[in-house]
């Protein structure tokens, strides 16, 4: 088996058997990061084509220094941006104060209470320009100055987006949670 | 026993949940992929790999080379004649026999339009702008002009044969030649072009003659039909040339009027019907008289008239046009408006009623329909209409067109201001449409 310093090596070289091995080592994880960006799957296989391009074409920068997955991912992220700023025009903005959110207690959670698939289906569900400040914050852990640079915004509105991110977050996992556990309600009796 | 659950935050609960998390790609994804790679990289300079620029390295050295070689066989094959192997022109001719022949004019005046012969079929509708009219899409029918043409080069042909087999002695020409009058018949004639006339000579059978028409043709038939594609007046001459060598000369005058051109286009250039008033433009030249012909049964004679249809049909608009001198000439097209019959159209504003929602179902005729936002419509058969603020926030859907936006959202009437409309459906034809515009809300 390949080492990841072999493959980087021979994808550098367009070695179609190093290509195929990368991706089937990382395809799996990538999606992940791309799901968290897209709003379906399909949107998410189609930035992950694009991310793997990219990686295979830019594979040669990889300096060796960092960690490779580091590297990937942040291909993989900046992707997603880039994907995400090619569809802006065809999406309505929604000024942030004309979002309806209520303000919700819930301010803790159970770790294990939800699924990933379910906090997909909750990230998804977000308008697109929250749902990039929130992953680059929350999940990626890039600081509210990077992603002002990175989606071509104000710190501020950076900082901002998230915290009305968060609210509209609890709200639907609020009322996510009220579902589930009525339906468990409904299963025990 | 319960189990203590740890608290976390939002933050903590996406980063661990999904930090690491790995889904499955499609298997098609992959194959995708490797193909997308596999062409990106033909298309870049790559060393490693075959690639365009390589291609292309191979090629086009090959195409020269191949290029050289086939030239210098060519050379070695070619004959020195230059002469060309297409049909040899009348001027050709008239060069080796020494015989002054101009090209007559066969072209007809004024119609830059490719004439299908036969077919009475015409493509519907487009009467392009402007004056020249380059497209195949309108017939014109002009009085047999086709045909004329054939016999008017067999003519110049059979002069041609004549003179070159050297029957007449040319100086018998120059020496007898008597001036008699009415030898052709008719003596005058008058038409409009292009103005076919048959001559008659009244000579013996015996003798060999000679018609000059004047535009430029010629005949040796004792009784030839000519036709005067061109106005103007024209002096015809007959030789009529006698056994005992003496020739005789008569002629007569042809009038050749000129010919209007029938010439109309149609605003707006793709009505509906039967919504739409047609405005029909006259582009005729040398016209004094119109007579138009709608294709319902209703005829005009204004120059320019205005025509609504009580209903969408199959059309034939034709125009008649008649000059100074009685002279004609038609256009007429075929079906002129298909493919006019389905619409949808929304307004741009509407000003809702301040009393309460009505539910949006309108009648067409009554007041309350200035209330509602609808559309105007022909032939739809699907329907799904939108309705979202100026920000982007959904306000109203209907997938009925009979339910148009009464202007209120959540039981409240929305502000005065812009709002956005998208529409999409199909049209009982099955052909789809999207639409989308914005439509004003007004405080009454």
């Amino acid at each position: 088996m390949m080492s990841d310093q072999q493959i980087i090596k021979l994808c550098a070289k367009h070695n179609r058997k190093a290509q195929q091995e990368l991706y089937d080592r990382y395809s799996r994880l990538l999606l992940g990061v791309c799901m968290r960006y897209a709003s379906d799957k399909s949107e998410a296989e189609d930035i992950l084509q694009e991310s793997f391009i990219k990686i295979f074409f830019n594979i040669q920068d990889f300096s060796g220094s960092g960690s490779f997955i580091g590297w990937l991912r942040r291909v993989a992220v900046n992707t997603a941006i880039t994907h995400y700023h090619k569809n802006l025009k065809y999406r309505y903005q929604v000024e942030i104060e004309e979002y309806e959110t209520q303000e919700t207690g819930v301010v803790s959670f159970e770790e294990d209470f939800y699924t990933s698939d379910e906090l997909y289906i909750v990230l998804n569900d977000l308008p697109p320009g929250y749902r990039m400040v929130f992953n680059l914050y929350a999940v990626e852990g890039y600081k509210h100055k990077e992603i002002a640079e990175m989606l071509n915004i104000d710190t501020n509105t950076s900082k901002s987006q998230y915290s009305r991110a968060k609210a509209v977050m609890r709200d639907k996992l609020e009322k996510l949670g009220k579902l589930k556990i009525s339906y468990k309600e409904e299963n025990l009796s | 026993m319960k189990e203590k659950k740890q608290n976390i935050t939002l933050r903590q609960l996406f980063r661990r949940k999904l930090e690491n998390d790995e889904i499955m790609p499609d298997n098609a994804v992959r194959s995708k992929l490797m193909r997308r790679v596999a062409r990106q990289e033909f298309l870049r300079f790559i060393p490693y790999r075959f690639n365009i620029f390589y291609l292309a390295g191979i090629l086009i050295p090959a195409i020269t080379v191949a290029g050289l070689v086939f030239a210098t066989l060519h050379e070695k094959n070619t004959v020195s004649t230059s002469l060309p192997l297409s049909r040899i022109s009348s001027k050709d001719t008239a060069k080796y026999f020494e015989v002054n022949i101009p090209e007559p004019e066969r072209k007809p005046v004024n119609v830059p339009l490719t004439v299908q012969k036969k077919s009475e079929k015409v493509h519907p509708g487009t009467v392009p702008a402007g004056r020249q009219n380059t497209s195949a899409s309108v017939v014109k029918k002009p009085d047999s002009l086709i045909e004329v043409q054939h016999a008017a080069v067999k003519n110049d042909l059979l002069e041609r044969e004549l003179f070159a087999n050297g029957n007449v002695d040319s100086k018998k020409l120059q020496t007898s030649v008597i001036a008699v009058e009415s030898l052709i018949k008719p003596e005058s004639s008058t038409g409009c072009a292009p103005f076919k006339v048959r001559f008659h000579s009244n000579s013996v059978a015996s003798d060999s003659c000679r018609w000059i028409f004047g535009d430029g043709g010629f005949s040796s038939d004792p009784d030839p039909e000519w036709i005067f594609d061109v106005e103007g007046e024209y002096k015809v001459v007959l030789q009529v040339f006698r056994h005992d060598g003496s020739t005789l000369t008569s002629a007569a005058i042809v009038n050749v009027h000129p010919k209007p051109t029938a010439h109309y286009e149609i605003m707006p250039e793709k009505p509906i019907l039967p919504r739409d008033e047609i405005h029909f433009l006259n582009f005729s030249t040398n016209a004094v008289q119109c007579k138009w012909d709608f294709g319902d049964g209703t005829v005009s004679d204004s120059y320019e008239p205005s025509h609504t249809y009580s209903k969408y049909g199959a059309y034939d608009v034709r125009l008649v046009v008649f000059s100074d001198k009685g002279c004609s000439d038609s256009l007429v097209v075929f079906n002129a408006f298909s493919g006019s019959e389905y619409f949808i159209d929304f307004p741009n504003a509407f000003i809702p009623n301040p009393q309460g929602p009505t539910g949006g179902y309108y009648s067409p005729k009554s007041d309350e329909a200035a209330q509602v936002f609808h559309p105007s419509y022909s032939g739809v058969s699907e329907y799904q209409l939108k309705i979202f603020s100026k920000l982007g926030i959904p306000i109203f859907e209907s997938n009925d067109v009979n339910s148009g936006w009464d202007g209120y959202h959540k039981g409240q009437l929305c502000a005065p201001g812009v709002y956005i409309w998208k529409v999409r459906g199909k049209y009982r034809n099955g052909e789809p449409f999207i639409k989308m515009g914005d439509v004003t809300l007004l405080k009454k």
